[in-house]
């Protein structure tokens, strides 16, 4: 079809991308809104005696101040919420749990006033004890963050394969590391942003999230309202990276709303930003038994993300660690332990790579390190261990529809892996690395998707995913048009709006494509069908005899030849339209497990699998390092837009290159010292190479599934880099990110190694 | 308290005469770039704002009596771009083209980067090691500040509240010269520096006549280290020479800790420029057979 | 110019906003970007980092790019403000360096493109900026796309730098 699969379609909105017309939450304002401020708080671990909010509430425009006592106290909200564990108060109720928490809410006519009298609620904290570090936190003697979970523990999982005690036992030699990936921020360009507003028991939120359907459920059990009476809607997102995933500032606008019923609209300054959510840190430990021919025997690892002050998805996610822990590679002894730990501070949620980065880091530096001392080529030992077709994986499923060596010979061929680098400018050095990835994706998970056939020739398009600038709808336009056979003209396709387009889980997960994706092709499936059945009514014909293509139903039998297009169809048929409805639900994964200590079965519905290859220079005498060009590939079934895969794989180098050369975030006693752009700096288009290439590799089978492709890259950069780093220089850094400092730190320790 | 006024005198005396009046609540704004980020993280809270943008004389570029004169209400990208200030003092036409971004240098000024005394900014250290000097007027009268002495500490400055610097004078080169500013960025492109290089060489006779060498963005204030300076006048500017000025400044300078780097690091890397900066001096010389305009 | 005549804390002021002159009262700390946000429905003007690092913010004020996130409004006083929506003459018609963007897809998320694209306008417009690739890249360093568009966004600016070339060597290949 014209507009299908594999074509160049554009997102149909460009000229108001480059307006500046095209419209975002940001830009929506409600008659009579008030506006909320966020007062948060000041320590990072601290029982609150008492809020006096007499100052702030007689400052001009102020019209009320909502503190997490007031929400406790009030029957109608349940103040606490989680998308997996219970633990988050709207406000924080007695106690704060992290510097930044939200304590109080601020209500004023204007943004500015609502500002000015923030600072004014006087909040009394009694200091308690804290703890930023994960594996300080999951020491007992460690403050306890929530008394209902004293052990501070927020997820913990285990996987055993074979037996890894005693295949480390017997094998050749035995390589351990510890790697450290710090916190860091997702940054979207659009803050978090709500406008909320109740009329009698109805509650309407328009609001920033990657999951429309997930915050109607989460506020509908927080106001005890039955399914439907409160209706999410979402524009185009300015980025969100995983930040606005889940449940975020919907609740405290909606308390807001209610508290002084008037619609209230809630901005988050960046620093705020910064404060609602951020990526796990982890530490993760890991070793691995070779044999003398290089092949890997056993594979134990010790995983610990930490979770911030609150759950949002660490209960489960934590569990991704076991899959990840082990790479795409056959191993056939595995022991992996992998929890996330409660600290006080800025809660941790999915970052685009979730989970999976910190551990790439870790296996695929280790794989080099192992080649090293083998003294083998890094790719040999790759494609030596491998995981390939009908291997079996951690969770003791075996595994299909591998493209590892694909993915790894586009490498070779892409960075010229073999060939060395062209010479330095004195004083420099170069250097060539590479590394693969693989992830699971979100499962269980459920998507719907409803299309609409209407006498006027227009078929609309349901469906709660969400645009955020990987081209969501537009490639939901393409595959509707691949399978309805009609030209994207005809398709209407609006914004998420829960009371109109149906349940999907989240738009999250690289699962849009392909889940959503299948929704959608069942929905085609299902509208065909009823088009048909619809016209061998109306024919009096059997079914058998009715065919449906292109947007026309034909009636096939001998003598009276009949064709007709849909919409003449639906018009004569005098009903108003014609609606396929397509759903795709996956009953399995992690979340589903009986025992989370004994996981096994499959995880996944498919696996995402990537790489990338980056060639460096480094400043002997600065340290300081340069990306001079990075590759990019990914599996991604069958290729849906060639520009939006291009752009995925680029964007995932772009984003991955930030936390390898330069984000963390810091906290200096309990607090968070560089919430702001300046202090914590984002990769500029300086900052990263001129030219990124990129590959998709795609199935031979011209059935084949259709995969995600927006983070598939991203978690092998970090590793890439740094084993570059290693080719450049020799020197091996365990602990992201790869500062100048660090390496010069390395070099001289290197250098004063090898005198010795 | 948010400002009640927004004062645009079209002249200096009345400028300095409503900062004098009102000495702790007026503040001068020029470009506000700095300012309102004071405003926003509440680091100021000024009752009005004396804007200097209508005050005659104060902006644009001039050769004069030997001198080179900016008006303090030049923006950066017209110190950056004047063909002047390129022609006679290239390292500072640098610096200022190295400061954040266009946005920025479209709209701040070189008076207002001076006096907002940053350490981490960079036309001030090499409009120092030019040896230039700003001209001050205030309800006292005028006086003049050389740019190595006007910042005191971090966000301070000899200024009196009701002082305005007017311009900045940068005495023109006698004889052959080479100068430049290197800008060592630890993290983004965007960042500012970790340590900010500026030096200058008058070269006399194919040696070194005068010499200086400004370290920004290590301490509180503008750096510089006589000794090796001094040490290294009448000899020719070559590795030697070169590396005791480095390890000199390395060794002299007592440098800080943040997050662009530790104070050890930021020692090293003090030696590194302070070398690489000279180095590139010298290859001016060379470039220019003997002497360089640099 | 300004005008002490609004009532205390505010001032009047003269902004020549896509061409149309108006006074408005503003208090005096109030940013140009509130100001064109608010009072103009200028929606292409984005706020987010509030520290003129970003460059979501940008407008052109007497066609040079600024970050209106710390420009007072004051400050703008008698000075022409253009916007992305009217870059190309408004009424939805794009400039060619927006037309340069569509053709090569450079957006994504696109919270940061109407302020790409007026930078690079901006650089084109400069001799020196707009010579050649990499020296538009150069004055890009300021504009972060946290999406990673800045491959697309470089090939619309080679586009564009080669159509300048061959303007200026009379060339119409
Ligand atoms: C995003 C960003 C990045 C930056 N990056 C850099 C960088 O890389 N390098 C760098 O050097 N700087 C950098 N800066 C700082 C920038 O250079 C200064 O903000 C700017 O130069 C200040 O000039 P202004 O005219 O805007 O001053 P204003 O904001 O108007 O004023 C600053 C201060 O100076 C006072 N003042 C102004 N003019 C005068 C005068 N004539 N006499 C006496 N006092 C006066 C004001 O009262 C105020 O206290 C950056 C700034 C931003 C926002
Ligand atoms: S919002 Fe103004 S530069 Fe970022
Ligand atoms: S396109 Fe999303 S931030 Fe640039």
């Amino acid at each position: 079809m014209a507009d299908g699969i594999g074509r160049d379609y554009r997102m149909p909105d460009a000229d108001q991308r480059l307006l500046g017309t095209l419209p975002f939450v940001l830009d929506r304002r409600a008659a009579g809104m008030v506006h909320a401020k966020v007062v948060r708080s000041l320590q990072p671990h601290a029982t609150i005696r008492g809020i006096d909010a007499s100052e702030a509430l007689a400052m001009p425009g102020v019209l009320a101040v909502l503190t997490g006592r007031q929400i406790a106290n009030d029957p109608g909200i349940e103040p606490y919420f989680g998308a997996m564990r219970v633990d988050q108060p709207v406000l924080a109720i007695d106690k704060a749990r992290y510097a930044g928490d939200p304590v109080a809410i601020v209500i004023a006519e204007k943004p500015q006033q609502a500002a000015a009298a923030a600072p004014f609620v006087d909040v009394d904290y009694e200091d308690l004890p804290h703890v930023v570090d994960a594996d300080d936190a999951a020491t007992p003697g460690a403050p306890v963050i929530h008394e209902d979970w004293p052990d501070n523990n927020c997820g913990s999982w285990r996987s055993r394969l074979g037996d890894c005690d005693a295949a480390l036992q017997g094998a050749d030699h035995v390589f351990t590391g510890v790697y450290y990936s710090p916190p860091a921020s997702h940054v979207p360009m659009e803050p978090y942003i709500c406008l909320a507003d109740w009329t009698g028991n109805e509650l309407e939120v328009w609001t920033s999230t990657q999951a429309p359907h997930a915050v109607r459920q989460g506020l509908e059990k927080m106001f005890s309202l039955p399914e439907d009476r409160v209706r999410v809607r979402t524009l185009n997102l300015g980025g969100a990276y995983g930040a606005k995933g889940q449940v975020k500032i919907e609740p405290m606008a909606a308390c807001a709303a209610r508290a002084v019923g008037r619609p209230v609209r809630m901005e988050l300054s960046r620093d705020e930003v910064f404060l609602t959510i951020g990526k796990h840190a982890a530490r993760v430990e890991l070793t691995t038994g070779v044999n003398r021919d290089g092949r890997f025997v056993a594979r134990r690892a010790k995983v610990n993300y930490n979770a911030g002050a609150y759950a949002v998805t660490s209960v489960g996610a934590s569990g991704q660690g076991l899959t990840r822990a082990n790479g795409p590679y056959a191993i056939p002894n595995i022991a992996v332990d992998s929890v996330a730990t409660y600290t006080n501070t800025v809660p941790s949620g999915p970052f685009r790579g979730a989970m999976t980065s910190q551990l790439a880091f870790a296996h695929e530096q280790q794989i080099d390190e192992i080649a090293d001392a083998l003294g083998t080529d890094p790719v040999e030992l790759r494609r030596l261990n491998l995981l390939r077709d009908g291997d079996v994986y951690a969770t003791g499923e075996a595994l299909h529809d591998l493209h590892y060596d694909e993915l790894l010979d586009d490498l070779v061929d892409a960075i010229g892996w073999g060939t060395p680098s062209e010479p330095a400018s004195p004083g420099k050095v170069r250097g060539k690395g590479l590394a693969i990835m693989l992830k699971n994706t979100l499962t269980p998970s459920r998507s719907e998707a409803r299309l609409r056939a209407c006498p006027d020739g227009t078929v609309h398009v349901f469906s709660s995913s969400v645009e955020m600038g990987q081209g969501a709808h537009a490639t939901i336009l393409q595959l509707v048009s691949e399978y309805l056979g009609i030209s994207i003209d005809r398709l209407v396709m609006g914004f998420p709006d829960t009371r109109h387009t149906p349940f999907d889980t989240t738009t999250s997960s690289s699962r849009t494509t392909s889940s959503m994706g299948e929704a959608v092709r069942k929905a085609a499936a299902d509208l065909m069908l009823q088009l048909r059945s619809l016209a061998a009514k109306r024919w009096q014909a059997s079914e058998d005899d009715v065919e449906i293509s292109a947007g026309s139903v034909r009636l096939r039998r001998g003598d009276e030849p009949r064709e007709q297009p849909w919409e003449e169809l639906i018009e004569q048929a005098e009903v108003p339209d014609v609606t396929g409805h397509g759903v795709i639900e996956s009953d399995f994964g992690l979340a589903l497990m009986d025992d989370p200590h004994d996981v096994k079965g499959p995880v996944s519905v498919h696996w995402h699998q990537g790489g990338a290859a980056a060639e460096v220079e480094v400043d002997l005498e600065t340290g300081r390092l340069e990306v001079l060009r990075m590759h990019a590939n990914c599996f991604a079934g069958k290729v849906v837009n060639p520009l939006r895969v291009r752009q995925q794989n680029q964007g995932c180098v772009i984003f991955g290159l930030g936390p390898t050369l330069f984000e963390e975030l810091d906290y200096q006693d309990g607090t968070l010292t560089n919430p702001n752009l300046s202090d914590y700096m984002i990769p500029s288009i300086l900052d990263v190479p001129a030219t990124i290439t990129s590959t998709a590799v795609e199935s031979d089978d011209p059935g084949a599934e259709l995969h995600g492709v927006g983070e598939m890259a991203l978690p092998a950069v970090s590793p890439a880099v740094a084993n570059a780093l290693f080719a450049a220089t020799g020197v091996r850094l365990h602990e992201l990110p790869l500062t100048p400092e660090r390496i010069l730190h390395a070099l001289e320790q290197n250098g004063r190694n090898q005198q010795e | 308290m948010s400002p009640t006024a927004f004062h645009e005198p079209a002249d200096l005396a009345d400028a300095c005469a409503l900062l004098a009046a009102n000495p702790w609540g007026a503040k001068a704004i020029s470009g506000g770039t700095a300012i309102v980020l004071m405003l926003r993280n509440g680091l100021i809270a000024p009752e009005s704002f004396i804007s200097l943008a209508r005050i005659g004389g104060l902006r644009g570029i001039a050769v004069e009596d030997g001198v080179l004169r900016i008006g303090a209400g030049t923006t950066l990208a017209e110190v950056a771009a004047s063909p002047a200030i390129r022609e006679h003092a290239p390292s500072v036409a640098s610096a200022c083209e190295l400061v954040g971004n266009p946005r920025v240098r479209n709209v701040a000024t070189i008076g207002g980067n001076l006096a907002e005394a940053d350490y981490a900014s960079d036309p001030p250290a090499t409009l120092a090691s030019v040896g230039a000097r700003c001209a001050v007027t205030g309800t006292a009268g005028r006086r003049t500040v050389e740019v190595i002495d006007l910042i005191t500490g971090f966000y301070e400055t000899v200024l009196e509240p009701d002082e305005l610097i007017t311009h900045v004078e940068i005495p023109l080169p006698a004889g052959p010269r080479g100068a430049v500013y290197l800008k060592y960025r630890t993290r983004s492109s965007e960042d500012r520096a970790c340590v900010g290089v500026a030096a200058r060489v008058d070269f006399r006779d194919g040696a070194v006549g005068d010499l200086d060498v400004v370290v920004a963005a290590v301490a509180s204030t503008l750096q510089r280290v006589p000794d090796p300076l001094a040490a290294a006048r009448g000899r020719r500017l070559e590795p030697p020479v070169i590396r005791e000025v480095a390890r000199g400044y390395a060794d002299a300078i007592d440098p800080m800790d943040d997050a662009r780097g530790s104070a050890g690091y930021r020692r090293k890397m003090i030696e590194v420029f302070v070398r690489r900066a000279l180095e590139q001096v010298a290859g001016q010389q060379r470039g220019s057979g003997g002497g360089a305009r640099g | 110019m300004t005008d002490q005549t609004a009532p205390s804390g505010q001032v009047d002021v003269r902004l020549i906003v896509n061409g149309d002159a108006h006074t408005v009262a503003v208090d005096v700390d109030e940013t140009l970007l509130d100001t064109l946000r608010d009072r103009f429905d200028v929606t292409s003007a984005r706020g987010t980092c509030g520290i003129g690092l970003c460059g979501a913010c940008t407008v052109l004020v007497d066609s040079k790019v600024v970050s209106s996130c710390i420009m007072l409004t004051a400050q703008a006083a008698g000075h022409e403000i253009t916007t992305a929506e009217s870059l190309g003459g408004g009424d939805g018609r794009l400039a060619r360096v927006q037309e340069a963007f569509v053709q090569r897809g450079a957006y994504q998320c696109s919270f940061c493109i109407p302020a790409m694209a007026l930078t690079v306008h901006a650089a084109l417009a400069d001799d020196e900026a707009g010579r050649s690739r990499d020296s538009v890249r150069e004055y890009l360093a300021g504009n972060l796309c946290r999406c990673g568009t800045y491959p697309e966004i470089l090939e619309a600016v080679t586009d564009l730098v080669d159509e300048a070339g061959d303007r200026a060597t009379g060339s119409d290949a």
